[in-house]
Parts: C-alpha cells; structure tokens; sequence
C-alpha cells in the first residue's frame, strides 16, 4: 500500500469514527430531551428503546467492527447478547406483573 | 474405520480430526481476538442478567422512585459523554494502530485514559452524593430498598469494568513507551473499552431514563 493510500485510509477511518461519536451524542441528546417531554408512558418506551438499540449498532459496527467482520462472527455476538438477552427479560417479565397483581398493586 | 479414516491407540490421525476441528479458521480471526469476543459475549450475558432482573424488580413494584428526583440527570448525561468520547479516541487509536501508527495511537490511549478517570471521578462523587443522602443496599430515603441495591449493583459492576478498562490502558500506554505494545493489543483494549461503552448505553437507558 502506498502512504497516499494509507493516509487516505487513515483519514477515512477517523472520519467514520468521528461520525459516529457525532450521532452518538445526538441520539443521547434526543433520549434527554424525550425524557423530559410529556409523551405517553408506552410511546416514550419505544422511543427510548429504539434509541439505545441505533447507539448500540452504532458502537458495534463501527467502533467494534463488526461491520468488517464475518458473518458467523457477528451473528454469534448479536444472537448470543441481543436474543438472549431479549428472551430473559421476555420470559421473566410477565411473572412480575402476576406478582404486581397479587399484592394489589396492578 | 471407514472412509480411510485411521485411529489407534493413544493417537488419532489427522482426518478425525478434520470432522471435529470446526473446519478452517470459522471466523477468520485471530485466538486472541476469538477470545476476547467470547469474553465480551460472556460479561454482556451477566449484564443482561442483571438489567433483567432489575426489570423485573421494577415491574413487580407499584411505586418505583422518580430518577429525576433522585439523580442529577445532566450529570450523567456529561458521563455519558464522557464515556462516549472516549470510545471515538479509542477507536482513532485502534486506526492509527492498524496504520502502523504507533506514536499517534499512544497520543489517543492517553486521551482516552483521562476520559476513564474523569468517568470513574465523577461516578464516585455520584455515588458519595447518594450515600450522604442516605442510600445504601438495603434502604434508603425514595422508600423502594430494592432502588438502591439494583443502583449499587449495576452502576457498580459497570464502574468495575470502567476501572479495570482504565488499568488495562495505563499497562497499555507503559508498554506502547517502551515500544514493545502491538496493534494487536490495542485492538484487543480497544475492544474492551468500546464493551464498557455498549453497556453503559443499556444502563443509563433501563437505569437513568425509563
């Protein structure tokens, strides 16, 4: 590779990650401002969580590289955290909202 | 055996090995790097299982405390960038490191070194607040003792993580002024660093905001 080529690589790469700390701190900035705002409970939910999930692929593509890596890699990290994840919280949830109904509360 | 497949006693020939090795290079990536996403997948999964469990915990309450009567909400929004500047220079170091770099990435190691710290500081100061204010793993003055476990929990667990991260690049940043640092290394703490990121994202999401 020629040192053209390298600096031009260089200046790419930092571009990239530069981008992505900008859209970083404006999702947070939109997440901050959501919280305060009077949006309905359920609608504030989503948006929240549509939020972290765009900063998290963010921070994986970009500052993790997933994007240049293979498929089965990147398909081993997102189903081993993100569905597991998903699943554990799926599966535990509604035994606390039974709880919350058997103390009055719901 | 079958299929010129060979197999004696005390030593087993390459082709059966050949049918249990994987095949070759899956992810075509290095054992060190393998390993540290094996890690990553790991620790995220005992994340997981905490912000599940706080979820759950959160659920199964009928008055859960309000976090802006609780928390100094722009105060943890400036760690938040905080932590997420210092990904951007840990992912510059990671570039200049992969571009041979080594002098310019140590420049960025540094920076993302102090960004650590400050993140480290200004959680004790939080947590030294809260303390004052009464708050401790099984009760504390918002009424719900489980606020303050989970809170001592997982912002705790995280900052174990932000401290560890933050020795593994003081090693990093000795190592890279005696020149014996390489961009494999920093690739591997850069990973590490961007995971403390990912996960402060669900944390001040789950924890801070809903």
């Amino acid at each position: 590779m020629t040192s053209g080529t390298l600096d031009k690589d260089t200046a790419h790469g930092n571009r990239v990650y530069w981008t992505t700390w900008g859209i970083l701190l404006l999702l947070t900035l939109v997440m901050v401002v959501l919280d305060a705002s009077p949006l309905p409970r359920v609608a504030l939910v989503l948006c929240m969580l549509a939020a972290m999930l765009m900063k998290v692929s963010f921070i994986g593509l970009n500052f993790m590289h997933l994007r240049a890596e293979r498929l089965s890699l990147v398909l081993v990290v997102v189903i081993g955290l993100l569905v597991t994840g998903s699943f554990l919280y799926m599966l535990i949830l509604p035994d606390a909202y039974r709880i919350l109904e058997m103390n009055g509360g719901g | 055996m079958s299929n010129g497949v060979t197999e004696t006693a005390g030593s087993v020939s390459m082709p059966v090995l050949g049918r249990w090795d994987g095949g070759s290079c899956p992810f075509d990536t290095g054992w060190r790097k393998l390993m540290m996403w094996v890690f990553i997948v790991g620790d995220g999964l005992i994340f997981a299982g905490f912000l599940a469990a706080f979820g759950f915990a959160r659920a199964m309450t009928a008055e859960w405390p309000d976090q802006s009567q609780v928390f100094h909400l722009s105060l943890i929004a400036f760690m938040t960038f905080v932590l997420i500047s210092s990904s951007a220079t840990m992912a510059s170091a990671v570039g200049c490191a992969r571009d041979g770099d080594l002098a310019g990435a140590s420049k960025w190691v540094f920076l993302t070194l102090l960004g650590g710290a400050l993140f480290l500081g200004i959680q004790a100061y939080e947590w030294t607040t809260l303390i004052g204010e009464g708050a401790r793993l099984n009760h504390n003055p918002w009424g719900v003792p489980l606020f303050g476990a989970y809170f001592f929990l997982i912002t705790g667990f995280h900052g174990f993580h932000v401290l560890t991260g933050v020795i593994v690049l003081a090693t990093l940043a000795w190592r890279m002024s005696r020149g014996v640092a390489t961009s494999g290394g920093v690739e591997l703490a850069g990973l590490y660093w961007h995971f403390i990121d990912l996960v402060w994202v669900f944390v001040f999401t789950c924890f801070y905001l809903l």
